[in-house]
């Protein structure tokens, strides 16, 4: 394990030991720099938020742990990110490896146009050859897991565009975990969702981060402060603040953050 | 009580505005009506005329009109199996070609080649759709013909002509004119309109359906066959119909090298199809009994054309509620 890189702005307490470790991280899009060197550390089986205005580069930075962005022509990454001591960012390093240790769920819920239970069993193919039943076995801890079984274990044949978009957007999470990953990564998962569906999967964060490293983008401030126990806030491209969640909503030390946390701005 | 006047000018005024304006709408209303059922109206009356034209062969010959393979001028005897035959296999020959070429093109365009490259090849494909088709059956006649003719068909008929099962199409002599090189022009000749089709419906799958499969693992290739194409399933079968539609009744680049034998043969004989016999023969034909057979021909194409056109547009059509029903 590395030692965790304290950023510019303040100390920050990684108890539990840094899963992914960000080193002057830039993006940019064709020439235009959406991430200006960026280093924080993302605390092993904790919830770090992300938060900030919008165009404020949280969910560009996302998309690089997993290196989503490389499918699109002309975006690129400098820096380093490091996952269990190792630079996902270097080109040596397997984006199918990457993909099977980092998973990720999207801003809006997006079932493929398949069966329950084939959404789910789909990613786990890629990586390994199951039996039926061993597969069967895979789909039922995955759909468990993300609190989905019991409301489709009647219908896992049926299309998963049949789901409301509160039970699409847990297969989603279900997909993601079936791979069983070490980090998940949530694009404001809920931001498409009514309160009510919201809240189950709030409620599922809390388990989640028993086994897995969460980093979560949210426009919502009172979610960060419900769900993360670390919090980074990012203005125009830059980490402005990273600490204890309950220090960055109680006692900033920047003057943006407080701006931003108190409804100023953004 | 000049009020009173104003009001009642103003009243009568709007109503006489009231009347002819509806008027106008009805007039507006009945001068588009009359140009949609104008084409109805064209439609239907080219059906019924082509029928009763063809009711000589169709009615009195029944089934073997469509059954037998027997096509002699000189004797007044016309039954239409080996054109309608041809029509159906070079159209066949045409989409076992087409439809793997179109989907590679589609699938490069849409997800392999770089930003820079894809609109203008895209466009280049497009203009291929509007070529005049007598330029494809010249480009066919005198490039294809003698190439396929020398290379091409006696390898054939050395190699698949000896195979079980299929070993009998594959034979004769190749003078690289016939069913198959018909096939070879129309593959060319419908790959830009189901290639530019699927590249269409390809681009309408949401950039975070491929997303969530790329974060999943999957390769580009993975993200096609699984997702996109499942996905623009209908749209895509509907691209193929419309391409099918296109190669059923093209006349003159397969008049130009079919052979126009009214025969039934092997793949790499001369042969003919529905179109390419009526373009040759409807100047000569004098006699009742062969116009009758040529107009009959021309409503069953109109039929099957018509079918398959209208699939075509249903499925491309319906692919959205039809993806949300499942």
């Amino acid at each position: 394990m590395t030692e965790p890189v304290i950023p510019k702005t303040e100390k920050v307490v990684a108890a539990a030991g840094a899963k992914l470790s960000a080193r002057n991280l830039s993006f940019y899009y064709q020439q235009a720099r959406a991430i200006d060197n960026v280093s924080f550390d993302v605390a092993e089986r904790k919830i770090t938020a992300l938060i900030g205005p919008s165009g404020c580069g949280k969910s560009t930075l996302l998309r690089i742990f997993n290196r989503i962005y490389s499918v699109y022509p002309g975006q690129r990454a400098e820096g380093e990110v490091m996952l269990d001591g190792e630079n996902i960012l270097a080109p040596g390093y397997s984006l199918n490896r990457l993909r099977s240790k980092v998973g990720m769920v999207f801003q809006k819920p997006v079932p493929f146009p398949m069966s329950i239970f084939d959404n789910i069993s789909y990613g786990i193919g890629h990586y390994e050859k199951l039996g039926r039943a061993e597969m069967t076995d895979r789909v039922e801890q995955a759909l468990r897991q993300a609190a989905l079984w019991d409301e489709v274990k009647d219908k896992l044949k049926h299309s998963a565009l049949g789901l409301s978009g509160g039970q699409q957007q847990r297969l989603c999470i279900a997909r993601a975990v079936a791979l069983k990953p070490e980090v998940i990564l949530f694009d404001e998962p809920t931001s498409a969702l009514d309160p009510i569906a919201t809240g189950k999967i709030e409620q599922l964060f809390a388990e989640l981060k028993q086994q897995f490293t969460i980093l979560i983008v949210t426009h919502n401030m009172q979610q960060a402060a419900r769900c993360s126990d670390y919090t980074a806030f990012m203005y125009l491209g830059e980490l402005v603040e990273f600490g204890e969640t309950e220090t960055i909503f109680t006692k900033p030390t920047k003057q943006q953050t407080e701006d931003y946390i108190t409804g100023r701005f953004g | 009580m000049n009020a009173e006047v104003q009001r009642e000018l103003r009243l009568e005024a709007v109503a006489k505005r009231a009347h002819s304006d509806q008027r106008m709408d009805f007039f507006f209303r009945s001068l588009t009506a009359s140009a949609a059922w104008f084409v109805l109206i064209t439609l239907v009356g080219a059906m019924l005329v082509m029928f009763d034209g063809g009711r000589e062969a169709l009615v009195e010959q029944g089934t073997k009109f469509v059954t037998t393979d027997y096509w002699d001028p000189a004797n007044l005897i016309f039954h239409g199996l080996a054109p309608i035959v041809g029509t159906l296999l070079t159209s066949l020959i045409a989409l076992l070609i087409a439809v793997p070429i179109s989907f590679g093109i589609a699938v490069f365009l849409t997800e392999v080649a770089p930003a820079w490259l894809r609109t203008p090849v895209a466009t280049a494909i497009e203009l291929l759709a509007g070529i005049p088709s007598i330029i494809y059956g010249m480009w066919g006649l005198f490039v294809l013909v003698p190439w396929l003719g020398e290379y091409v068909y006696p390898w054939l008929i050395d190699e698949l002509g000896t195979w079980p099962v299929i070993g009998p199409w594959f034979q004769g002599i190749p003078i690289g004119i016939g069913l198959l090189t018909a096939g070879f022009v129309l593959a060319v000749m419908v790959i830009p309109f189901i290639s530019s089709i699927m590249r269409e419906v390809f681009l309408t799958v949401p950039g975070r359906l491929k997303e969530s499969a790329y974060a999943l693992g999957s390769t580009r290739w993975e993200v096609v066959w699984d997702i996109v194409l499942p996905y623009t399933r209908g749209a895509v079968i509907g691209g193929v119909f419309l391409g099918l539609g296109r190669a059923l009744g093209e006349t003159m680049a397969v008049t130009f090298v079919i052979g126009n034998a009214n025969r039934l043969g092997t793949l790499l004989e001369p042969g003919s199809s529905i179109s390419a016999t009526i373009a040759n023969e409807f100047a000569e034909a004098f006699a009742d009994e062969h116009r009758s057979a040529l107009l009959g021909l021309g409503f069953l194409l109109f039929v099957v054309s018509f079918i398959v056109l209208s699939i075509a547009k249903l499925m491309l059509k319906g692919m959205s509620r039809w993806e949300g029903k499942r």
